[in-house]
Parts: C-alpha cells; sequence; structure tokens
C-alpha cells in the first residue's frame, strides 16, 4: 500500500512538473517569437479603394429558368483635410453589370458624397455637399433613417451593410454643436429636381433632393451608457415625424436596442396609389418601430433578433386586398414601398446571424432570414467570406419563398447565388 | 551574550521599523504599476498587433489609439481608429468602460457593440486600450519573490493577487508581478470567472517614454492554446488634446484627426 502510495504522489509530482515545463516551454517560444517580429510601420491613408468582380445567377419564378449574372466595380473613397479645421470628403462607386438592372443601363455610377466639412472650433462643424446622413440602431428596418427612400441606385447584394453602404446621399447644409456627454445636429436638404433621373452616370439630384427637408437630432447622456437620441424631421409632402433610438447593454454579451419614429401620415397604400385610384382622407398617427437583441457568445458568433412594425403598411385585410386586385396597383405598391426602403406589411421578424472565425480563421460566415408575419414568406440569405491579405472572397445564397405575390413570394428571383472577389489597393 | 543579543535585536527593529512604515499596501503597489504604463494626461499612440498560430503570423492589424482619463471615474476613455488592414480603415471604436460603440464610414452605421464582441482575434477589447486596474480592481495581497521576465532575466518581483471590484473590469482575477524597486509591470496571468487561465502577458522593451520608463510591447500568451501568440506594439506616444467632446456616439461620423 505504501509503495502504491509512493508511486502515485511521484505520479502526480511528475505531471506537475511536466506541465510547467510544458507551459515554460511555449512561453519561451512565444517570447522568441515576439523577439523575432520586424519592426512595422503603416501610416494612415486619407483614401481606401477596392474593386470587386462578381459571377452569379438566378433562377427565375416565372419561368424557371436560369440567368447568368456578371458585375464589376469600383469603389473609392478620400477623405483629405487640406487645413486642420476643413475636411474635403468624396465617395463614389461604378457597377457595371451584366444583363442591366432595371434601369436599363449597365453602368451605373453613384456619387455616394462629395462635401466640405468646417471646423472653426472643437465641438462646431458645419457640413456642405452631398452626405449620406444615416440614422437608426436597428439592423434590418430603420424607422429614423428618414432620409434613406430613393437612395439606392445599384442593389449588388441585399446584405442590410451593403444597402447602407451603396446609397447616395442627399445635397444639404448641416450643422453641429457638441458638448460633453451630448450633441445637437441639424440639417437643411433643399429640392433641387423634381424626379428620379435613372441615366448611369446621372447626378440623380432628383433622387434624394426632390423635396424641402429638414431634420433636427438631439442626444443627450443622462446616465453612463444611457444616452437617448431625438429626432424630428419635416418634408415638403408630408407632416413632421418625430424619432427616438436607445440601446441599453442588458450583460457583457447582449445588447438591446428600439428604434422608433411616429407621426401623422395616410397609409402606405394611399400614398403609392392616390395618383391611380381614389384616395381615403385615413391620416392618423402611425408608429414604427424596431426592437431588437444582439446576443455575443464567446465562440465570437454574434446573433441579433428584430421586430419590426410598420403602422402604415398593410395589414392582413389590405395585403389580401392588393393581392387580389388589379396588378398595376399591386406593382405599384410594390414600387413605392421598395424605393422608401419600407415593410410592405404590417410585421416582420429579422434575424442576423453572423460567426467571425467561423472554424477556420478568417472565415466569417453570416445567416440573414426576413419573415413577413403577415403573409408568411421568408427570405434566407447565407455569405461565407474569407479574407486573405488585401482580398476578400465571398460566395453569396439567397432563396425567397412564399405564395403568389405574397412579399417574398413575389421576388423574380427564386434563389440567386454570386461568387464576389474584392480586391483593396 | 543577551546583551548581546538584544542589540542586535534592538537594531533589527530599528532597520525593520522604517520599512514597515513605509511599506506600500498591495493597492498602492497597483497604483504605482499603473503609472508606469500610462500617462496621467491626455496621449495618443499607435498600437500594432501581430497574432502568431504555431509560429507563423496569421494577423496583423494597426490602431490609433487616443485616451482621456475620466476626471470623474479615474479611468480612461478611448477612441480607436483602424489604419490598416485596409479594408478595416478607418473604422472606429469608442470605449468607455462597457459602453461600447463601432462606426463604419463606409455605411455610416455606429452600432452598439457588447464588451464580449471581440473585434481583434485573441486580444479582447480591454487589451488594446489603455486600462487603470487600480480602478476597477482591488490587489488584496502581495508576496515577494523571483520570476523571470520577458528577457527570461530573473527579477525582484512584488506577486499581487488581484481582484474585480466594479462590473467594468474584463477579468475575475489577475495575479501580476510588479518589480519590487521600480514598480514596473512584469507578467501578469488573467483568469475568467471559471478559475481558468485566460492568459498571460508579458510586459517589455521598456523606453523613456514622457520622462518614465514605460512598456512598448506587450507579449500575450493565450491560455488555453499557447501557440496561439499575439505581440502588440506602442509607438508613437504624443501628448495631445483629447476633447470630451470626441468620446461620444455622435462624434464619430465627424471625427478626422489633425
Amino acid at each position: 500500500m505504501r509503495a502504491l502510495l509512493t508511486r502515485f504522489a511521484c505520479a502526480v509530482v511528475t505531471g506537475v512538473l511536466t506541465a510547467n515545463v510544458g507551459a515554460q516551454d511555449a512561453e519561451d517560444d512565444a517570447l522568441r517569437l515576439a523577439n523575432e517580429t520586424p519592426e512595422v510601420t503603416q501610416a494612415a491613408r486619407a483614401w481606401r479603394v477596392f474593386v470587386e468582380g462578381s459571377l452569379g445567377g438566378h433562377v427565375r419564378r416565372l419561368d424557371g429558368g436560369t440567368q447568368d449574372t456578371r458585375r464589376a466595380s469600383l469603389d473609392v473613397q478620400v477623405d483629405h483635410s487640406p487645413r486642420p479645421a476643413l475636411r474635403l470628403f468624396f465617395s463614389d462607386r461604378l457597377d457595371v453589370s451584366s444583363p442591366a438592372g432595371p434601369s436599363g443601363e449597365h453602368a451605373v455610377n453613384t456619387l455616394k458624397e462629395a462635401y466640405a466639412s468646417l471646423r472653426p472650433t472643437t465641438g462646431v462643424m458645419a457640413d456642405l455637399g452631398r452626405i449620406n446622413v444615416r440614422n437608426g440602431v436597428a439592423f434590418g428596418y430603420n424607422p429614423t433613417d428618414f432620409l434613406r427612400a430613393d437612395s439606392t441606385r445599384s442593389v449588388v447584394s441585399i446584405a442590410p451593410m451593403s444597402l447602407k453602404e451603396n446609397r447616395q446621399g442627399s445635397v444639404m447644409l448641416r450643422g453641429q454643436k457638441l458638448w460633453d456627454g451630448g450633441s445637437l445636429t441639424a440639417l437643411y436638404s433643399p429640392a433641387l429636381r423634381d424626379a428620379p433621373d435613372q441615366e448611369g452616370f446621372n447626378l440623380d439630384l432628383g433622387a434624394t433632393n426632390n423635396q424641402d427637408r429638414w431634420l433636427v437630432s438631439l442626444s443627450q447622456t443622462f446616465a453612463k451608457g444611457f444616452a437617448p437620441q431625438f429626432l424630428l424631421y419635416d418634408e415638403e409632402a408630408a407632416t413632421p415625424k418625430v424619432g427616438l433610438n436607445l440601446t441599453a447593454l442588458l450583460n457583457d454579451a447582449t445588447v438591446a436596442h428600439i428604434e422608433w419614429s411616429g407621426g401623422r401620415a395616410p397609409t402606405q397604400r394611399t400614398e403609392a396609389l392616390q395618383t391611380l385610384t381614389p384616395v381615403c382622407e385615413c391620416a392618423a398617427w402611425r408608429n414604427r418601430t424596431a426592437l431588437g437583441v444582439t446576443h455575443t457568445t464567446t465562440t465570437k458568433l454574434s446573433l441579433t433578433l428584430e421586430y419590426h412594425y410598420n403602422g402604415a403598411a398593410a395589414d392582413e385585410s389590405e395585403w389580401d386586398a392588393l393581392r387580389q386586385g388589379p396588378l398595376p396597383l399591386y406593382g405599384a405598391y410594390r414600387d413605392r414601398v421598395q424605393r422608401a426602403q419600407e415593410l410592405p406589411t404590417r410585421q416582420a421578424l429579422f434575424l442576423f446571424g453572423l460567426w467571425q472565425d467561423a472554424l477556420v480563421q478568417h472565415l466569417d460566415v453570416s445567416l440573414m432570414i426576413n419573415h413577413d408575419l403577415v403573409d408568411d414568406s421568408r427570405r434566407v440569405w447565407i455569405e461565407a467570406l474569407y479574407h486573405h491579405g488585401q482580398f476578400d472572397f465571398a460566395l453569396q445564397w439567397q432563396h425567397n419563398r412564399g405564395h403568389a405575390l405574397s412579399n417574398y413570394g413575389a421576388m423574380p428571383e427564386a434563389r440567386a447565388w454570386q461568387f464576389v472577389v474584392r480586391y483593396y489597393l | 551574550m543577551r546583551t548581546l543579543l538584544t542589540l542586535v535585536l534592538l537594531l533589527v527593529c530599528l532597520t525593520t521599523v522604517p520599512r514597515i512604515s513605509t511599506a506600500r499596501t498591495p493597492q498602492d503597489i497597483l497604483v504605482a504599476s499603473d503609472a508606469v504604463r500610462n500617462p496621467d494626461f491626455p496621449f495618443g499612440l499607435t498600437n500594432t498587433l501581430i497574432e502568431y498560430r504555431k509560429g507563423k503570423q496569421t494577423d496583423s492589424s494597426v490602431l490609433a489609439v487616443y485616451s482621456r482619463l475620466d476626471q470623474g471615474g479615474g479611468q480612461f476613455r478611448s477612441l480607436v481608429r483602424y489604419v490598416a488592414p485596409a479594408r478595416d480603415a478607418n473604422k472606429l471604436i469608442l470605449f468607455n468602460g462597457k459602453d461600447l460603440w463601432l462606426f463604419d464610414p463606409a455605411s455610416k452605421a455606429s452600432v452598439r457593440i457588447s464588451p464580449q464582441q471581440r473585434l481583434l482575434g485573441q486580444a479582447s477589447n480591454g487589451d488594446v486600450v489603455t486600462v487603470n486596474f487600480a480602478r476597477d480592481y482591488r490587489a488584496t495581497e502581495a508576496v515577494e519573490e523571483d520570476t523571470q521576465d520577458g528577457n527570461r532575466q530573473t527579477r525582484r518581483c512584488h506577486k499581487l493577487n488581484i481582484a474585480a471590484t466594479t462590473t467594468d473590469a474584463t477579468y475575475r482575477r489577475i495575479e501580476m508581478w510588479v518589480d519590487v524597486v521600480s514598480a514596473r509591470p512584469v507578467k501578469a496571468r488573467f483568469y475568467a470567472d471559471s478559475g481558468k487561465l485566460m492568459k498571460t502577458a508579458y510586459y517589455r522593451r521598456y523606453q523613456k517614454i514622457f520622462g518614465v520608463e514605460r512598456p512598448t510591447e506587450a507579449v500575450i500568451i493565450d491560455g488555453l492554446e499557447p501557440d496561439w501568440v499575439t505581440v502588440m506594439r506602442y509607438s508613437d506616444w504624443v501628448k495631445r488634446d483629447v476633447p470630451e467632446a470626441w468620446l461620444q456616439r455622435d462624434y464619430l461620423p465627424h471625427f478626422k484627426p489633425e
């Protein structure tokens, strides 16, 4: 028995010593690596340029046939300060696609931003030019992103980030005053043209500057981590709207957010069809909300679940009526809603998952599901994105499912896929 | 003989009493080591991160970090701008305790993120910004012992046992070895709530920055996978104004360093 105990004790001591020696060796190796690490110097650049190419295809819902797609893109962003108090910003994107997009143009250029920013003193700024102003803390639907209508000239991906990146701003004069824990921003965006122009290289002032608009937003930190943003928006063609953005940290891994806007307005159906059919006098207070939560695991998986509500969109009976009514009216409603980046129906669910370094380092896998709670149609989008040096390789797949003329069942593509290569200069 | 012994004892007492009276508490030592790592005024620096796995470089990032001590709380608030890689260039992260915001200039989107949302491979958000440990932790014990530093030299250190005292703390427990003479941090081990070793950090390449010898390199070794190593190098230190107005979400779209 004593011999057994002695042998056991020896084994334990040997195990501990071996583990310590192993850890010591690993640390020695790590420090050797650090000794051999060369000095890296990398200066900040005032520009970012990438080129992108894609090959893809989709299955047409109408006849089940397939359609190949190809695209080449150039994206340029310059942020230059000739003087400390002056900043010049330029951002442009050119997409050359085959077949041509809905506008009939193969080459579509989007001047996203071009503006000058003056900073006379710390905390005071004045900007003039085309600016992409984007408000909203939600991912899949942004009721307070008041300037988003008609801003997308070329849709290259349905990913939320792509829709937010590849859009043009509005010409405006903007001023901002910042203080400790708060800020006040006011902007005025004038009417410069009457209607959008889809010619490929047009500045398209009529898309985002077709009426006078103004927006005031106020942020104030009331407590640590609690800084709501209040917005007041008005445009020539509608009554004022108010908005709110609020986030909260629920625990070390979970963030909740709410985005809300409200105002008196007719229904979207009335707004879309008023030139085609008699309109109702149905202006009422209507709310729009995106309520969500994002949870991140220790394995770098982030899941966002959102509930979307649009009080001006078609409820079940209105939606049924539109689907069963004349097709031109249905088409006009869909077109209006899509251009406004609004929900066509009253309620929806949105799930977005991003798994960084999924199974292998530098591989990011994303999943997005849009589920229409009114007609039960659904869109699923999956992307596998691999970063390698200055290259990004992405494989995207999309499936639209639903009954005829439902939200996603009416999409011209039943299924779509594309392989994208991006190179950063 | 008894008289001689009494004299010796008296001498020992006389020489030790002053040492006891001036002896620093474990928390004092932690405060002193914070002062070695961090200036007490607003400043900027470049943090270059190079990541290795199994001996091969797998990633690198360059960040510009702007930090300012929060007069109210005693902790640093930081604004971090990606310089490289190109795909992330000019993205911004605002660090204000656990109030974190990520801004992407391409989409103009400011997204609130949770502390668990790691943005830089192995390094946690708390690793890349300036942190005063003494603000969020309490050192409960200091034991003198010899340890090997990042250059494999033996150093006499205080081994501090450090426990989190605020919810802003990234780690539940830390062991830190601090040089008994210079108060330089030599190495630290960071533990999770479960008691598991998360990472070991060596503080190295001391250089005179703003009149004080400060570490300009941290070597971070993963607790579970010791061949996963991140070398963080700090350069381009500059004393600069970091206005309060910069450190809020609404400023991020306008941030442009001079």
